[in-house]
């Protein structure tokens, strides 16, 4: 469900932390669905506990997911399923970066970024 | 409530002879901590969990364990204290299953259903002699002898040095299990750091008798960044980065690791070099050979 890299110079609770946001986000985990329990994706990934508690509850302190007694956290009723838009922008403030540098690099203008973000943007729809 | 640390040490340090091993070191181990210890050979992680656990006394300083000093730990605190040394203590005459019996004696909550269990899916033959058991073999009995105990705190040192990879990862899925109810604490040591990066929460990365680093396993991630610098003026000659470990020049640029990296810093540099700057994040085998440069 999830893909953990332990490997990776990003936590491992900032990496589950993204996922579940951008399902979240994307309806791919709709309000009401149950979690694995810590415990169950500790022991699937091989990683420690605490750093998927970590993610659980900042989680729920974001309002995303809620915590029940003896049961699994599920994405809240009212998730903000629509965070707000400026939510939603952060979370893509990485690639943009990348896509700015790499532009930067190949001497490509903001101009002609913003074209070919355009382009992709409608041929995705054509899809 | 408090909880009260499990290990607790204060300006700790060890020599043999004139030799210094281990310099001022000062860290607490809370219940459900798994710490990650770190460093290159003859860095002192052995005497470092060898005076934790009371087997030699320090030379400055203290350090306690459960709120006893560790040299004069009662029995009944030592009963909570598992340890994994890098040398097994099998008995070589004997049966596995008389060590196993031997050593279930001392404990009153000793595990056997467990032991059955890790036995079984570990293949560990209860019906055979030690004295014709291989490395890896010896030290997967160790291993078990020490989940058994159910130990409140357990201490490895280099666990898996002998393991072939599926048999370290039952352990580290065993590990993982005994630290999800987040009572229990766990040292180890190991040259695997892939191991530690995924079971550990915290690291102490020794180098030179002294803690470089102590900290959780995130905040280390966060804090080691490797930085590409690029300008297309070229580089200044004289550069002010704070927390420098290491520099390289480029054509056009420069690549940096630096420590304690934050946003504003890198705003400043950036100024700084009148271009922009990439953060890449490191994994935990390259933060340490970092460290060690």
């Amino acid at each position: 469900m999830f893909i953990l890299n332990p490997q990776s110079g990003i936590p491992i609770y900032r990496q589950l932390l993204d996922q579940v946001r951008r399902m979240v986000a994307s309806g791919q985990l709709p309000a009401g669905a149950a979690l694995p329990s810590i415990r169950d994706l500790a022991l699937l990934h091989a990683v420690n506990p605490m750093t998927i508690s970590k993610a659980y509850s900042l989680l729920e302190a974001e309002g995303i997911l809620e915590r029940h007694r003896g049961k699994p956290m599920t994405v809240a009723s009212q998730a903000p399923s629509r965070a707000a838009l400026s939510t939603r922008l952060q979370q893509i403030a990485p690639l943009l970066d990348q896509a700015v540098l790499a532009a930067r690099q190949l001497q490509i203008t903001e101009t002609e970024l913003a074209k070919a973000l355009h382009r992709q943007w409608e041929e995705s729809n054509d899809d | 409530m408090m909880t009260s640390p499990t290990i607790h040490a204060a300006h700790l340090g060890k020599a043999f002879g004139s030799r210094d091993v281990l310099r001022d070191l000062s860290f607490e181990v809370m219940p459900g901590d798994v710490v990650g210890v770190l460093g290159k050979n003859g860095a002192g992680k052995t005497t470092l969990l060898e005076l934790m656990l009371g087997f030699t006394p320090p030379t400055t300083g203290e350090v306690s364990v459960f709120g006893h000093p560790s040299r004069r730990m009662p029995g009944t605190v030592k009963l909570r204290v598992g340890f994994v040394p890098q040398q097994d203590e099998l008995l070589d005459p004997l049966s596995v299953r008389d060590q196993l019996n031997l050593v279930a004696s001392f404990y009153p909550d000793w595990d056997g259903a467990l032991v059955e269990r890790l036995c079984d899916e570990w293949h560990i033959d209860p019906r055979a002699r030690i004295r014709s058991m291989s490395m890896g073999e010896r030290q997967k009995l160790s291993i078990v002898l020490a989940f058994g105990q159910r130990p409140q705190l357990l201490v490895l040192d280099e666990p898996v040095a002998s393991l072939d990879p599926l048999a370290r990862r039952q352990f580290l899925e065993q590990l993982v299990e005994l630290s999800a109810d987040a009572q229990r604490a766990v040292v180890f040591s190991s040259h695997i750091v892939s191991d530690i990066e995924r079971l550990a929460n915290r690291i102490w990365i020794l180098k030179e008798g002294r803690l470089d680093w102590q900290g959780d396993l995130d905040s280390l991630k966060e804090s080691i960044v490797r930085l590409h610098l690029q300008c297309a003026g070229g580089l200044p000659e004289r550069l002010a980065i704070p927390g420098l470990l290491s520099l390289r020049r480029l054509e056009g640029g420069a690549v940096a690791v630096v420590r304690d990296w934050t946003q504003a810093a890198q705003h400043e540099l950036e100024r700084q070099i009148h271009g922009c700057v990439q953060a890449e994040s490191l994994g935990l085998e390259e933060i340490f050979l970092e460290l060690h440069r």
